[in-house]
């Protein structure tokens, strides 16, 4: 049984002088700004930051999907395509990127055949039973709903038993009840595990529900504004929202957004 | 990764486009070199010389089919746009539209052709029809699917302002298929020029079809590669040019046309089954009533202008009918036995090809652009040149079939092979999973419905190729046939040959269409629904 394999220890993450300046037509432009950042083993952090912040390609930098222009990324001592060719980190888009043609299951089961594991019928099937969608195995993407898609594809990240989890907007367009569900749910899968989790997000309620810590992002070039410690006891339950806590911690969020904003000096034309 | 490769690409295209048509040229002028003595191969700089040696000549055969393929390009072209509007008006129409369009379409040219020279005499009628008939289809299913393209949102919109159907196409429609269309004229320019070529063959006054045919009889090698290059050179340039001119009128990217013309849904199961054959029924009654109607119309000569009537009676019902039969079929049998072949052949190749060079990025930005200009040479013209190099037998046939799929398919597969949904390479990518692996579990999945477009397109164009090269040179197969009974004024045979040939690529072309559909439904479920 898939249990029995112990998944690897979750892996710290430093970025030193990371940045990324894209070259088009339009001249240069600097997605991320030089970035000296650590990420605790077996933490969850929250990126949060306007829309075309630099947050994703941070991301994609993390995961050596993209090559830095300055600096470098260190997985648990690893370079990251190291770490992605022993199946040691899992990448979760915004775009669930399911295969059309395989069934829930063949796209779960993909993810095994591309990190080299063994399949493992039965570690896909108690996946896909977690993410709740029993039932929906033998279905093609085409017949799921958007927050069901954005579920197997979590399934399909979760299955190789990455030490490392960099999920890009994992709720995004999904309906806000079903994303309610999700950000209650699916942490607790990958907190079981002790996996060091990076997560971008738009919203500030779900990163302050779901993250040890939240970092906000100024607009672009990504440069973090406010490093906020989210102290909240664990396990969560939706009740927490309530509690003056989270309030404060999620108007601390805000306030360092807008913020953020004054800084970058792009006001709203009045009228 | 994926970013740095695409690029570099793009950097490099112009660079390979170069790199490629210099090494096609040097390819060309060493093995022309390597075989001289042989009478087959005329090198580059021969050509040249020829060219410069024959200004005149060859200047006023370029002129004349010119003006044939613009006239024919124009009038095809306008016709597809008023098929493709009468269709998206009345929705209802579409099926028996569509299907009256293929039938047209699959009408071989190589028996068109004599009829309508018997139809309009000497002059360039024939060549300006031929010319319309090879370009109204490849204008018309794309520009359909353009028309449909536009987002349901968009229409929504125009609703919401109380307006109706004529806004939408005006504001929506014509907007979301100008892409759509520019890509169907720039395919069908080149066409235009093979379309008024094949009119020339059978028996114009002036044009470069008219040389092609003089050089090739008089075994004029210089020559025949000459107008060859000269063919392919104009046909190049017509695509290039309504590219450039497309490319000024929208800035959108040049779409992938996958979606079948005739559009899914309606009723599943029996009721769509019994639903298709009443259909095809009525589609046959149309086609009868219109073949009788046009020839009363024009009050055409019986013994030239045969009706369903004669052609049923020739091939069932006279004394001598089986025998017509078996002569017909005999030579629509040899057709076939070199058509597949080189289809399968085509397709294959094109589809293995597109699949291996993904592999080797350099290799492709090298071969795209070269393959882009060789898709748009109207490779039946060059059709002497390959029974010059291969001889009259089979293998020549099969050949040139293959290389008239080949190109189309491999610019599709090309194409296809870029189609892999969303951030799917990125998922291949964060497990450093290998090119190959990508390949056939990504890439090569999304390509089949390019490569299934590619297919079914290419089931006309393969047997207008086999029968030009049978009517041209091999002398046999039903090609042939048509040929000589033109020529004998035998138009019982002509007129059953036509309506057999255009029936059995309908059928073809409907079975690739089904099968296109099925996988559709699996590999592009998003363009489906």
């Amino acid at each position: 049984m898939a249990a029995e394999r112990h998944p690897a220890a979750p892996p710290e993450v430093t970025c030193r002088g990371l940045s990324r300046t894209f070259y088009g037509r339009g001249g240069a432009v600097e997605a991320v700004r030089p970035l000296d950042l650590t990420f605790a083993a077996g933490e969850t952090t929250a990126l949060v930051g306007p829309s075309g912040c630099g947050k994703s390609t941070l991301l994609r930098l993390i995961a050596g999907l993209e090559a830095p222009t300055t600096g470098r990324v260190e997985i648990g001592g690893e370079t990251p395509l190291a770490v992605r060719r022993r199946a040691g980190l899992a990448v979760g888009f915004q775009d669930p990127s399911l295969l059309p043609w395989r069934t829930v299951r063949g796209n779960v089961a993909l993810a095994l055949r591309l990190a080299r594991q063994p399949a493992d019928e039965e570690a896909v099937a108690r996946l896909i039973g977690l993410v709740g969608l029993d039932g929906f195995a033998g279905s093609r993407p085409a017949a799921l709903s958007g927050g069901m898609r954005q579920r197997a594809a979590i399934a399909r990240c979760l299955v190789t038993r990455p030490g490392l989890l960099l999920l890009d907007e994992p709720f995004g367009a999904v309906d806000e009840l079903t994303r309610q569900r999700l950000a209650q749910d699916l942490p607790r899968l990958w907190e079981a595990r002790g996996t060091t989790t990076l997560f971008v997000t738009h919203s500030v309620t779900e990163a302050v529900m779901i993250a040890d810590r939240v970092l906000v992002f100024s607009p672009r070039p990504a440069d973090v504004v406010e490093d906020v410690t989210v102290d909240l006891p664990r396990p969560r339950r939706a009740d927490i929202a309530l509690s003056d806590a989270f309030r404060a911690l999620t108007e601390r969020v805000s306030a360092a957004l807008s913020a953020g904003f004054a800084a970058a000096e792009r006001p709203l034309a009045a009228e | 990764m994926i970013d740095a490769t695409l690029a570099r690409l793009t950097a490099s295209g112009r660079l390979g486009s170069v790199n490629g048509i210099l090494l096609v040229f040097a390819g060309w002028e060493l093995s022309a070199r390597a075989l001289s003595g042989a009478f087959l191969l005329a090198s580059p700089t021969e050509v040249l010389a020829y060219l410069a040696q024959n200004p005149g000549l060859m200047g006023r055969a370029l002129a004349a089919t010119l003006a044939e393929a613009a006239a024919g390009f124009v009038i095809g072209n306008l016709a597809a746009m008023a098929l493709a509007l009468i269709v998206i008006l009345t929705p209802r129409l579409e099926r028996t539209i569509a299907a009256l369009a293929l039938l047209v379409f699959c009408l071989p040219l190589v028996a068109t052709g004599p009829i309508l020279r018997v139809l309009f005499g000497p002059g360039v009628g024939p060549q300006v029809t031929l010319a319309a008939l090879a370009v109204y289809y490849t204008t018309f299913v794309p520009l359909l699917v353009g028309l449909r393209a536009a987002p349901a949102t968009w229409f929504d919109v125009i609703r919401s302002y109380g307006r109706g159907r004529w806004t939408e196409l005006v504001q929506v429609r014509a907007a979301a298929a100008l892409p759509y269309l520019v890509a169907g004229l720039q395919i069908a320019a080149p066409a235009a020029i093979l379309g008024a070529m094949v009119g020339e063959f059978t028996g114009a006054e002036r044009g470069l079809g008219v040389l092609t045919i003089r050089a090739m009889r008089g075994l004029d090698v210089p020559g025949t590669w000459s107008l060859a290059t000269l063919a392919a050179g104009v046909s190049v340039a017509a695509y290039a040019g309504v590219g450039w001119i497309g490319r000024q009128l929208s800035s959108g990217p040049p779409p992938v046309i996958l979606a079948a013309p005739v559009s899914p849904g309606g009723a599943v199961g029996p009721r769509r089954v019994a639903g298709g054959f009443a259909h095809l029924a009525l589609i046959a009654v149309l086609v009868l009533a219109l073949w009788t109607g046009l020839m009363d119309l024009f009050g055409l000569n019986p013994f030239f202008a045969k009706r369903p009537d004669d052609v049923w009676r020739f091939l069932v019902t006279a004394p001598q009918a089986a025998e017509h039969r078996a002569t017909l079929f005999w030579a629509l049998a040899e057709t076939m036995a070199v058509t597949l072949p080189g289809y399968f052949a085509g397709l294959a190749l094109g589809a293995l090809i597109a699949a291996a060079i993904v592999l080797v990025p350099p290799i492709a930005a090298v071969a795209m652009p070269v393959a882009v200009a060789l898709r748009s040479v109207p490779i039946v013209t060059t059709a002497p040149l390959i029974i010059l190099l291969l001889g009259r037998g089979a293998l020549g046939t099969i050949t040139l079939v293959a290389v008239m799929i080949f190109f189309p398919t491999f610019v599709a597969c090309l194409h296809g092979l870029r189609q892999a949904p969303g951030q799917v390479i990125d998922v291949f990518d964060s497990y450093a999973s290998s090119r190959l692996q990508r390949l056939m579990l990504a890439q090569v999945p999304a390509m089949l419905p390019a490569f299934f477009a590619a297919a079914r397109m290419a089931v006309p164009a393969a047997i207008l190729a086999a029968t030009v090269v049978e009517w041209l040179a091999t002398g046999i197969g039903v090609g042939s046939l048509m040929a000589l009974s033109a020529s004998l004024s035998d138009y019982g045979m002509l007129w059953s040959a036509v309506a057999v040939v255009s029936l059995t690529a309908c059928t073809l072309y409907a079975g690739v269409a089904r099968l296109e559909r099925a996988v559709l439904a699996v590999y592009a479920s998003e363009q489906f629904a």
